[in-house]
């Protein structure tokens, strides 16, 4: 347990005043707009086109790709921080990954740079490189289309192709995790690559055939890592050069000293702090060589740099202002880079950034209480610099970590309006625990990306594998195996005209079998991507940062990490639990209509059945307000899709993880999707994550109960739970926002995040964009900035219910604006 | 100079009809005529065959040893087939300023079976043609 020596834990003397370096640093974040960066595709393409031996492994092939890449790759300095390395070459970049998706923008490459949403500057010269050298290499080698040449055009891949029911994230990336920096901050990559010697060597004595795998593994792990060696050396050359040059004599001595920082690290040890930090960031820039920028998480910084923090400021050879711009630095690098994007992505998951997680406070390996003095550095630097990157997630244990730690977080939220996010130690840890991690793994949990749980540096998650819309399946069971978006298509299975049921049951059995169809197809595509990326995309130098690997001389994509799953998250929770409720309610309890009045009221949109959508918008049960058959079905569902899940074993032998994180998917898929019976209209968002609908739950203290008592252990992916308030304003705000949060993580909630702010804010946000620069909102999982938004996106957050905290009830919503509302 | 006043005026029209068959012999022709653009095809082999939902219309495009031919039969082994609704469905897939992509999957106004990645190259040059017809490129 750690000792909090800070005399002020809100560090209220360092501000962007008094660093003036992180205003100025964080001003040109602000104002940067993103570029398409080829260089790494560039070598990528050119080491496996030209210069790869065929005959090696493809672990092997691709590892020294990766080691090609890092060796050319441009030693950049852009801005005054006082971190080296960059993700790219460009100021604010997007890496082009052509293996996964990167040739989706081919189309775009004369016209993305002046697109009207995110646009993202290409330069005509490296249009044209990728447009007739690099892409005309990949058109038959990329993720998705091995797959397909290998599977063929299955059901599977047909059904992701209409873009409703699933997507199979495997096409765009794995990445998803948490790596285990401590071991290559504490011994360097040199000492890594020794290690990869000496197996490799004692592997090629026994002289076995089975050996082969390990043997490529180990060379491949030493090929890698040595590229971020030469990368760093050379940054290190660079920023040298610089120094002699540079008049001013501040940004000269902090050159010289980024200079000596790479001659340390990450091949050696970090003897300090600030050669701690910038390994860390090193290394985060390595592993995006080999794998795409999508949800890399550091993980728990407070503890895995603590050491390096404790001994410079108890040595006297650090200050915390000083660890602070350390950490503001960090924190402003990891924005550095965003994802690529083209044009029809943007209408689904526009907005968000590569959401590195980094996660905060909680407990520690043995139990006891984790936050230290450096939690408070980040979560002052998270306060200050209000940034969409990192993610930051702060963890509560609501009998080890002290009030003041909370309500500091409670604070730092009601500063930036958004974040950080609230985890519940007890909940996430037994969670963890029921899928078989040891007690101090799961206690050393971190989160991944938006939401999902990962024991860190020990458990490879994939938690983004499967994307699934489960109102798809409720349509599918609405109308016999079609739904009105695809036409009359038979889509899944024929279960029968629902207007033959003649109990509730039906209808359950019905829309279980369409889940459990469209399910079965999403693992299928899973599976057989995954597969393919053991023989395209192997990870030697991610799998060298993790616990198991190296011992097994496995590679994370074959397995080799302590534990193993792929996450399955799903979109339209609260849409389905309300319109099953409104099923079982309408026809079944009330007889209000028939199921066959209930259908063609949804084809039609409820156009002349305005009686019974009033009844069913304002009186069927809804998730959220504690009603019996809405907590009943809510875990009903929540129980299915655990054991459904859980029934099947991933390529790497671990299970599947269902989650309810949603992205922007909920109001992209929204806008696809018809009527439902619960009353939201055809083409109005769905309810993010697991929250209640808009505007559905009007109780506070209810809604916290409904959502937190739902069995988590049976949500092992995670869940997102965003809760809307208008403000908080002073101290008895304060405790109640506190008291809230202990509330509902009693009653047994994982999760929850805030947005403070009001309808009329958000409402004037969306009409006047340019007085909201840089509003910073909390999405499903995520924070974005509300500008980057798709109008759909922005609508859902607007309608998101708004609870007053004084009065424990939904605040009003401006009858001007009803028509933003799903069900009106 | 390769003349593609045909297809300028084509874009600058509300007309649809045709558009299809209007677009690979443009093309065609300014592969034949423009250089640059004729560096899109060279070393590409690629088969494409497009098909309009109701089968009145086939339209086969293969492109290979620098050179593309058009022709109105079926073709073995397409790397993509691409069926359209209509000539109107097809155009906005691959030419509007703001394609409705999802919208067109959707609805089934387009269907691909294939690899993705040729269609992306095709509405590549597709895009260039048409800003090289409205004076963009």
């Amino acid at each position: 347990m750690a000792t909090i020596t800070l005399p002020d834990i809100e560090l209220s003397d360092c501000n962007l005043d008094t660093m003036p370096m992180l205003a100025k640093l964080r001003t040109q974040v602000m104002g940067s707009r993103a570029e398409v960066c080829v260089e790494r595709a560039r070598h990528i393409t050119t080491y496996l086109r030209d210069l790869a031996d065929p005959n090696e492994p493809q672990i092997l092939r691709y590892a020294k790709a990766v080691r090609c890449f890092l060796s050319n790759k441009a030693p950049r300095f852009f801005d005054g921080n006082l971190l080296a390395g960059t993700t790219t070459s460009k100021r604010f970049g997007a890496p082009v990954y052509p293996e996964l998706t990167g040739l989706t923008i081919w189309p775009e490459l004369d016209t993305m740079s002046t697109r009207e949403k995110n646009p993202q500057k290409l330069t005509p010269e490296e249009a044209e490189e990728l447009n007739l050298r690099i892409f005309p290499y990949w058109m038959d080698r990329s993720v998705l289309e091995v797959t397909r040449h290998r599977f063929g055009n299955t059901e599977a891949m047909d059904l992701m192709a209409r873009i409703v029911f699933f997507i199979g994230s495997k096409a765009g990336t794995i990445s998803h995790t948490v790596p285990w920096y401590r071991v290559a901050m504490e011994q360097g990559l040199d000492w890594i690559i020794a290690q990869a010697a000496a197996k490799e060597h004692v592997l090629r004595a026994q002289n076995r055939s089975e050996n082969a795998d390990a043997i490529a593994f180990y060379q491949a792990v030493q090929e890698a890592l040595t590229g971020l060696i030469t990368y760093a050396a050379n940054l290190g050359r660079f920023a040298a050069l610089l120094a002699a040059s540079e008049s001013d004599e501040d940004r000269k001595k902090q050159l010289q000293i980024m200079a000596d920082v790479c001659g340390q690290v990450p091949a050696g040890a970090a003897r300090n702090f600030r050669e701690a930090i910038n390994a860390l960031w090193l290394l985060q820039v390595g592993i995006h060589a080999e794998s795409i920028n999508m949800a890399m998480s550091p993980g728990r910084l407070d503890q895995v740099l603590y050491p390096w923090y404790r001994r410079d400021i108890d040595g006297g050879n650090l200050t915390v202002k000083e660890a602070l711009e350390l950490v503001g630095c960090l924190w402003l690098k990891l924005n550095d880079n965003t994802n690529l994007v083209p044009e029809t992505a943007e209408e689904l998951f526009g907005g968000s950034g590569t959401v590195p997680a980094v996660t905060l406070g909680g407990i520690d390996c043995d139990g006891e209480d984790a936050v230290n003095d450096l939690t408070y550095v980040m979560l002052r630097a998270t306060e200050l610099l209000k940034t969409r990157d990192p993610s930051v997630n702060a963890r509560y244990h609501r009998g080890k970590n002290r009030r003041e730690y909370v309500r500091r977080v409670a604070e730092v939220v009601a500063n930036t309006k958004a974040v950080p996010a609230f985890y519940n130690d007890l909940v996430a840890i037994r969670t963890l625990e029921n899928q078989g991690v040891a007690t101090e793994h799961a206690r050393d949990y971190a989160i991944i990306g938006c939401v999902e749980l990962a024991a860190s540096g020990r458990s490879y998650d994939a938690s983004s594998s499967i994307i699934l819309n489960l109102v798809s399946a409720l349509e599918l069971a609405l109308f016999g195996g079609k739904r009105p978006v695809t036409g009359d298509d038979q889509i899944g299975p024929a279960t029968g005209d629902p207007s033959t049921f003649t109990a509730f049951e039906d209808f359950w059995r019905a829309f279980e079998t369409q889940l459990a169809w469209v399910i079965g197809r999403a693992i299928e595509l899973n599976e057989q991507m995954g597969h393919v990326h053991q023989d395209v995309m192997p990870t030697p130098f991610l799998s060298s940062l993790f616990q198991g690997p190296m011992d097994k001389g496995k590679d994370l994509i074959f397995g080799g990490a302590l534990y193993n799953s792929s996450g399955a998250t799903h979109v339209g929770f609260a849409d389905t639990v309300d319109s099953l409720n409104a099923i079982e309610q309408a026809i079944f309890v009330d007889r209000t209509c028939t199921f066959g009045e209930l259908l063609d009221a949804l084809k039609t949109d409820f156009q002349n059945a305005e009686k019974l959508h009033a009844y069913l918008v304002f009186k069927t049960p809804k998730f959220g307000t504690d009603h019996p058959a809405a907590a009943r079905n809510a875990q009903r569902l929540v129980d299915f899709l655990y054991a459904t899940y859980q029934s099947h074993t991933n390529y790497r032998g671990g299970k599947y993880r269902p989650a309810f994180w949603t992205m922007t998917n909920h109001a992209g898929q929204g806008k696809l999707a018809g009527a439902l019976p619960n009353g939201r209209k055809a083409h109005r968002v769905f309810a993010s994550g697991i929250t209640p609908a808009s505007q559905a739950a009007g109780d506070l203290a209810a809604c916290l109960h409904s959502v937190g008592s739902l069995d988590y252990r049976h949500i092992p992916g995670g869940v997102a739970f965003n809760l809307k308030y208008p403000a908080l304003e002073g101290d008895e705000d304060l405790d109640r926002f506190v008291g809230a949060i202990d509330g509902y993580f009693q009653a047994g909630g994982l999760h929850i995040q805030f947005n403070l702010m009001s309808y009329e804010t958000l409402i004037d946000a969306k009409a006047r964009p340019e007085a909201y620069p840089d509003l910073l909102v909390r999405v499903s999982g995520y924070s974005a900035y509300f500008r980057d938004l798709n109008e759909a996106m922005k609508d859902e957050i607007i309608t998101r219910t708004a609870y007053s905290l004084r009065e424990g009830q939904a605040v009003a919503f401006p009858v001007d604006h009803r028509d933003l509302l799903p069900f009106d | 100079m390769l003349d593609i006043r045909p297809l300028t005026e084509f874009f600058e029209s509300e007309m649809t009809e045709g558009f299809l068959e209007l677009l690979l012999k443009m093309m065609r022709l300014t592969f034949q005529f423009d250089e640059k653009f004729r560096r899109n095809i060279e070393g590409f082999k690629g088969r494409y065959l497009f098909r309009s939902r109701d089968g009145q219309l086939t339209v086969s495009t293969v492109f290979a040893n620098g050179e593309m031919e058009v022709g109105e039969d079926l073709i073995d082994a397409p790397n993509i087939t691409i069926t359209f609704k209509d000539d109107k469905a097809l155009m906005g897939f691959l030419l509007a300023p703001r394609p409705d992509i999802l919208g067109a999957v959707l609805r089934q106004d387009v269907v691909l079976k294939g690899n993705l990645n040729y269609l992306y190259k095709f509405a590549y040059m597709a895009k260039r043609l048409q800003l090289m017809a409205t004076c963009q490129a």
